[in-house]
């Protein structure tokens, strides 16, 4: 773990009964990471992130969150982490404003400071409105949204988020995608787990991968990328396909396969290199009459779906 | 922000929570007409007293009425309260998926358990209270002026710490089983079993004069509970005609250790499920 880490989880293993939840999982994000946690349902996510709050104890390995253990000193280690859990209950006795103000003591600010934070948080939810109404007359994803504010209340050092955006409309969900960027910005931490590929390529800068309770991928975006890229793909629409011509391109040296579908054409290439000029030539030389072409290297997805099944 | 601190935030949360459940308020609304009604009953029965149930005796009833209002509800209807406060305080955390939101905040577990521990009893407390006042006041504006009224705060503090007992088993049980309704239904199985085994217990020592079944049956919850505010006002009000504070033979110390016994060690037994187990997601 390196001394920047301000999250660390080191061999965390834990059983829920005969079921082994985690198996020594290990990663550690540092400062100003937006870090994407994946895994299928069932994968462990959850539990990670349980077993870093100290909700659950691990049967071997430790958390640290800024270098204190939560399990041992929840009160230390838990003051500079925001936390919104995956469809949040919340306490539909208390009006908005109430909860935050009851959880802005649990976190010990200052009456003054607590107000000013509600009113700002509240705004910055799209809630202003909503305040003094009971949780309980909430919408699905207003509850998310108060549970943001509330992840927020403390202005945390570090922000643990459980599919923050699930259930969120369009609007809201690019709206937090711009607000954990600029958080992150700020130099906060934030731990994303989600299921939403699209929207972690988007904002993160790190991955980690799990599967069946075991990292299968820890490391850079562009990393995880790479290293689940087997091949790129060049995709060409054309006025009329030729069999003459998908046999001259699939003769090519640096070609793997042509797949074509009705006027289009996708090369997988056998090399990671922007050959379109080459394929294009190829094309014009056999008078074909090219509508467009686009380079496809990797979405997240496919190096998810190789993470999982172990294809590297 | 220190221990008391973040214990007290918790006791202001625990009352909202308990506040917010409609039977709560059913049931203290319920404890207070009764008390009303008992007091009507009482009344209608010294202005119309049967034959050869007048004078002196009456009088003197009269003037201690106000025990009645303090104390005539506590076999039943305060342990009820005391239950039914108890049972959601853990458990409807659990149910309700509302335990992480609380748990993944900067508290121990031990504050978090002292703080809805200490909310519930001080709400029991408040319940307790209102009897009290009303108790006392309908005495004074149905009957007159009160004798021994100065031991009204002692025998308040004596019916908060015999109701103790049936609330701490019932908060034990609300974190074993993390089930409202569970916890709720075992206290109250108990409290039945407690008093049917109770006048098996005295039935047979009745009949055979044996000493041990006397004995046996002081270990059950109820004995302490119910007798115990009866045995110290017995013990302090020195009016032996009193016909309310009647109870010879009263061991004050017996069933003051009996409900700690009780009390201890639910409180451990629930401290000990909640340190050394998982924080159960949403159960309800």
């Amino acid at each position: 773990m390196s001394p920047q880490s301000v999250l660390a989880v080191s061999n965390l293993t834990k059983f829920y009964g005969d079921f082994k939840a985690l198996d020594s999982v290990s990663f550690a994000v540092e400062k100003g990471w937006i870090y994407g946690y994946l895994g299928p349902n069932g994968a462990g996510k959850t539990t990670t992130i349980r077993t870093m709050l100290g909700l659950l104890r691990p049967d071997q390995g430790e958390v640290q969150i800024d270098g204190v253990n939560p399990a041992k000193n929840p009160v230390h280690a838990l003051k500079s982490v925001g936390y919104a859990p995956e469809l949040p209950t919340l306490q539909t006795f208390f009006s908005g404003e109430q909860l935050m103000e009851f959880i802005g003591k649990m976190f010990g600010l200052a009456a003054q400071a607590r107000k000013a934070r509600i009113k700002q948080l509240l705004d910055l939810v799209g809630l202003k409105e909503w305040g003094d109404k009971k949780i309980g007359k909430y919408s699905k994803g207003m509850v998310q949204r108060l549970s943001l504010a509330l992840a927020l209340i403390n202005d945390p050092l570090v922000l643990i988020m459980d599919e923050p955006t699930i259930g969120m409309d369009p609007e809201g969900t690019a709206h937090f995608r711009n607000l954990f960027t600029s958080l992150s910005k700020e130099g906060k931490t934030i731990f994303i787990s989600s299921h939403l590929l699209d929207e972690v390529q988007r904002i993160c800068t790190h991955v980690g991968m799990i599967n069946k309770g075991k990292m299968v991928f820890n490391g850079l975006i562009t990393q995880v990328l790479e290293t689940f890229t087997k091949q790129w793909v060049i995709e060409a629409e054309l006025k009329t396909v030729t069999k003459t011509m998908i046999t001259a391109i699939k003769n090519l040296d640096y070609v793997e396969d042509v797949k074509v579908d009705e006027n289009k054409l996708r090369i997988e290439l056998k090399e990671k290199k922007d050959l379109r000029g080459e394929i294009s030539s190829e094309i014009f030389k056999r008078k074909g009459v090219l509508l467009s072409l686009n380079l496809h290297k990797i979405t997240l997805e496919d190096a998810y779906l190789r993470a999982l099944k172990g294809d590297q | 922000m220190g221990f008391l601190q973040r214990s007290a935030n918790m006791v202001t949360y625990e009352w909202r929570r308990a506040l917010a459940k409609k039977k709560f308020y059913v049931l203290v609304i319920l404890t207070l007409v009764l008390q009303i009604g008992l007091f009507a009953l009482f009344s209608y029965f010294f202005t119309n007293p049967p034959p050869g149930f007048v004078g002196s005796p009456l009088e003197e009833m009269k003037a201690s009425m106000w025990l009645v209002g303090v104390l005539g509800l506590q076999g039943l209807f305060i342990p009820l309260i005391a239950i039914v406060i108890a049972g959601g305080s853990m458990s409807e955390e659990y149910e309700r998926g509302t335990a992480d939101i609380l748990l993944s905040k900067p508290i121990t577990k031990m504050e978090y358990m002292t703080g809805k521990f200490l909310g519930g009893l001080s709400l029991l407390g408040f319940v307790i209270v209102l009897i009290t006042i009303l108790g006392t006041t309908l005495a004074y504006g149905l009957f007159g002026p009160q004798e021994s009224i100065q031991f009204v705060p002692v025998i308040y503090l004596v019916l908060l710490y015999s109701n103790l007992l049936f609330f701490s088993m019932t908060f034990m049980f609300s974190e074993v089983f993390r089930r409202t309704t569970l916890s709720i239904m075992a206290v109250i199985g108990i409290f039945v079993a407690s008093l049917f085994i109770g006048g098996i217990l005295s039935m047979m020592h009745l009949m055979t004069q044996e000493q041990l079944y006397l004995e046996i049956s002081k270990w059950l919850p109820n004995w302490s509970v119910s007798n115990l505010p009866s045995f110290v006002a017995s013990e302090l009000i020195t009016a032996p005609e009193s016909p309310f504070v009647s109870v010879p033979g009263g061991d004050i110390q017996l069933a003051a250790a009996i409900i700690a016994v009780y009390t201890i060690a639910s409180i451990l037994i629930a401290a000990l499920k909640l340190v050394r187990s998982d924080v159960t997601k949403r159960t309800g």
